[in-house]
């Protein structure tokens, strides 16, 4: 009796965590590929390198966001309010760069206000006792309220020269800078979530946040750290939209909501937290930047990306809900 | 091997009868073709260890879960419940372990729930007058103290428990139209104090009257007392069935674990003499309002302290605020020569402790992770990270590769993902997780739950190594015979307060009877006695 207990058949003991992982990436780059060959059909402009690099410009701001707040799904928690650090981060950037002599220094800065305000996100969720979707749900309108006093309600110019360099120049031909900061912060994050203890203990966290905190982890202190890290990363990616566009506008970041949750669970992080990863995200962030640049393409109206964008979403998730079956979604 | 007795063309037909019941969880078989009988008003008792399937037998009983083959009939016809609720509609009801009451209503909405729409007048409007006068008569049936219009919240867990066990069993009978109804009771008594429990044998000796019980119940001297037919279950097969006059508690018992009782099965000659050993541990006006109030208690390196109570004994609160996992309203903790401090996991964690937690899949382990991530969870601060925070992963490996070796991790490797293993190996993982700290200090709670036998004498050898080398155990269980073999003291919590401390030296060590005597409320004796009493089976006393 207790033999055949403890001796499950080898053959069901071979699947392996990185086998599992491996069967799971393949749809999400089907899809990529997928839309990449729809696209090229379809249109004409699509699969140029003009539009290569037009694409990747518009993705960069959408991938270092969308590496920072993966962290938080990661962990079972949500950070809605991401966009609005954007816009708060763009909007006094602009200000600090046209009225002190900050010149590059303004990229620390930017960093660092991110940095802050995602804290005071997670501070507020962790010690508080509040849902991190109310939490969020909240900052988003108080750092947007914020903001759009800061800019007055319009969008304005910084006035230093040169500054766009740091997001439209192309140190590598063809790829822009925003791009390719995008590229090094993804390969910097992605060695975090594998090889640190604050990736570690992101996965343990989110996985059973319990049995971490029974453990002794400490789970508020990591969670914090997470909020911190996405808050840095909108910071990042505020910072180098408006270095892109050249000001900061009311509309800064106002697609970021609902592109970064698409983009991190179309990549396949679970929103019920301890599966996916940084390295999903980037297949995401492909998948969403494709879909948004080849309906423009075809001249699909933005209403109608609007829906189709909201069915991906509701799609991925039911798709990822498959693979976990016992997974509880908070 | 189990007699049934015949039942003949003119014999009047059985209230139920199941044939086959068998039930797997991935590779673990909690259930192996179970067959049995009960007849009409009997009182039919299983016993077993814990993880011998009762409760899974109840499941499948009560439509909660459906078993993988096996067939039963409920008064000669095919009963197959999809869920409770039909269960229940054909007169098949529970009282389950865990408390299944809303708190924020008052005590006749529960008391009938399942049965609104009975007192429903035109079509939306609820009679609540019907509602309260249909509760008041079951509550008196049932000989229970409680008005049924306050909030059940208001009410003790005696009372609660007294509550559910008459919704259970009158409920059907007063409103179900149900006239035979089968009540299935698990551990019905374990949370009654002295006058539920004389309310309850009262009712039970009624409800005999129209229905037959089966009952779950720990307390051997009670089953003896009120059954008319034991089955045992070991390890998901009955192995006997038997009638109280043909039994006592030591051949039950036997029977139950499938051997008698070897002395050296807890490793009681290694059980260490600690008089002269230094205090590892010294917990100092303990209080968590509500769970356990003012608890003092020190153990020496190398010695096992054992606490038993009952479930709402706050035993396992305790455990977890010693250990510093859920804050506690009062008093300190010190580890070894350490300044006594508020308890606090992590700061515990890093001077030696490690808290085994009960829950095994909810609190102990992240069964969908590694079993080397899962090994290496609690060590992320120090072992497993160098200077930079880096995580290390070939240590990780090897670590998890020795213990899986030394412990006989069974179909481990460190990447096998941990639901693919058995109870008693996920639990080995846990125990890892420690032992390659080299604790100072364990609070095991319950740590061979749901573990088959041969990995529980492991644990067992496990926990005697453990003290040679001078660790301090603080052993929470509900296991009686696990209590008293492992422990060197026995402390029995009731109600949260320490009511007894008893000397458990390996030459001399405490009976179970005395152990369940002070984990009792006074006087439970004098309930079982009014049963029989009432039922006139005097005989079956002893």
């Amino acid at each position: 009796m207790t033999a055949t207990v403890d001796a499950p058949p080898a053959s069901r003991s071979k699947v392996s965590l990185s086998t599992a992982i491996d069967k799971s990436l393949w749809l999400p780059i089907a899809v990529v590929l997928g839309l990449g060959l729809f696209f090229s059909f379809e249109t004409d402009s699509f699969a140029t390198i003009r539009n290569f690099t037009a694409v990747s410009g518009q993705a960069g701001t959408l991938l270092i966001v969308c590496l920072g707040s993966t962290f938080v799904i990661l962990m079972g928690s949500i950070d809605l309010s991401v966009g609005a650090i954007v816009l708060l981060v763009g909007a006094s950037s602009v200000q600090l760069l046209n009225h002190t002599a900050l010149g590059n220094g303004i990229l620390p800065v930017a960093a660092g206000l991110g940095a802050l305000l995602g804290a005071i996100n997670g501070a507020i969720y962790v010690f508080g006792r509040i849902p991190s979707f109310v939490v969020t749900l909240g900052s988003l309108s108080v750092f947007s309220g914020i903001a759009l006093q800061i800019l007055e309600g319009r969008a304005i110019q910084f006035t230093l020269d040169g500054f766009d360099e740091i997001a439209i120049g192309q140190l590598i031909p063809r790829l822009p800078n925003i791009a390719l900061c995008g590229l090094v912060i993804w390969a910097l994050v992605v060695f975090i979530a594998q090889r640190t203890r604050f990736g570690r203990y992101t996965y343990l966290i989110g996985g059973g946040e319990t049995v971490a905190r029974t453990a002794g982890i400490p789970v508020r202190r990591y969670k914090i750290y997470a909020f911190a890290l996405s808050g840095l990363l909108a910071g990042v990616g505020g910072i180098l939209a408006v270095a892109r566009l050249g000001a900061a506008g009311p509309s800064l970041g106002q697609d970021l909501l609902l592109n970064s949750l698409a983009a991190i669970v179309v990549g396949g992080t679970s929103l019920a937290g301890g599966v996916g990863g940084p390295h999903r995200t980037l297949i995401g962030v492909l998948i969403i930047a494709i879909l948004d640049n080849g309906l423009n393409l075809m001249g699909v109206s933005q209403y109608s990306q609007m829906i189709v964008k909201g069915g991906v979403v509701i799609a991925a998730v039911l798709v990822s809900r498959e693979r976990t079956p016992t997974a509880v979604v908070k | 091997m189990i007699q049934t007795p015949p039942s003949g063309p003119g014999a009047v037909p059985l209230l139920f009868q199941a044939e086959g019941l068998t039930k797997q969880y991935e590779v673990t078989t909690v259930l192996d073709r179970v067959g049995f009988e009960v007849p009409h008003n009997k009182i039919v008792s299983f016993v077993g260890e814990n993880g011998a399937g009762k409760s899974t037998l109840f499941n499948i009983l009560s439509g909660v879960v459906q078993a993988d083959a096996g067939t039963m009939l409920l008064h000669g016809r095919p009963y197959h419940p999809t869920g409770y609720g039909p269960a229940a509609a054909s007169g098949v009801t529970r009282v389950f372990q865990e408390q299944s009451l809303v708190g924020n209503v008052p005590v006749y909405e529960n008391l009938l729930l399942g049965h609104d729409h009975r007192f429903a007048r035109a079509g939306q409007f609820i009679d609540r007058k019907a509602m309260i006068a249909a509760a008041e008569a079951l509550v008196e049936a049932a000989g229970i103290d409680v008005d049924v219009r306050r909030r059940t919240a208001d009410y003790d867990f005696s009372k609660r428990q007294s509550i559910e066990i008459a919704r259970a069993c009158l409920a059907p009978l007063h409103l179900g139209g149900i006239a035979h109804p089968l009540v299935l009771l698990d551990e019905p008594t374990s949370a009654l104090d002295r006058r539920d429990e004389e309310a309850f044998f009262t009712l039970i000796a009624k409800l005999k009257l129209v229905g037959s019980l089966l009952f779950v119940s720990h307390r051997l001297t009670e089953v003896l007392a009120v059954s008319d037919i034991i089955y045992v279950l070991k390890d998901g097969e009955l192995v006997e069935r038997l009638t109280p006059a043909e039994a006592d508690e030591n051949l039950l018992h036997s029977l139950m674990v499938g051997r008698t009782r070897a002395a050296d099965y807890y490793h009681e000659r290694r059980q260490r003499d600690v008089a002269d050993a230094p205090i590892a541990l010294k917990v100092a006006g303990l209080s968590n309002h509500g769970a356990y109030e003012d608890i003092d208690l020190e153990i020496h390196a190398g010695e096992v302290i054992g606490i038993g109570g009952l479930l709402d004994s706050g035993k396992s609160a305790l455990g977890k605020g010693i250990a510093g996992v859920d804050p506690v309203t009062a008093g300190t903790v010190a580890l070894g020569g350490r300044s006594a401090v508020r308890p606090d996991i992590g700061r515990f964690v890093r001077q030696g402790l490690g808290y085994v937690p009960a829950e095994r899949l909810t609190e102990g382990m992240i069964a969908p992770f590694s079993l080397a991530w899962n090994l290496s969870l609690a060590s992320g601060a120090d072992l497993f990270t160098n200077a930079f925070g880096l995580w290390r992963r070939k240590r990780e490996v090897e670590t998890a590769a020795r213990y899986i070796k030394e412990l006989a991790i069974r179909s481990g490797r460190p990447e096998v993902i941990c639901t693919r293993l058995s109870g008693g190996n996920q639990q080995k993982v846990v125990l890892a997780r420690w032992l390659c700290r080299d604790p100072k200090v364990l609070v095991l709670d319950n740590p061979t739950r749901g573990v088959d036998a041969g990995a529980k004498e492991e644990i067992y050898r496990l926990i005697r190594n453990l003290t040679d080398l001078g660790v301090a155990i603080l052993l929470i269980t509900d296991e009686l015979l696990e209590l008293v073999g492992l422990s060197n003291r026995i402390l029995i919590m009731q109600y949260g307060r320490i009511v007894a401390e008893i000397a458990a030296p390996a030459d001399d060590k405490p009976g179970e009877r005395e152990i369940v005597a002070w984990m009792l409320p006074q006087g439970t004796s004098d309930a079982l006695e009014s049963y029989t009493a009432a039922v006139g089976l005097a005989g079956h006393a002893h």
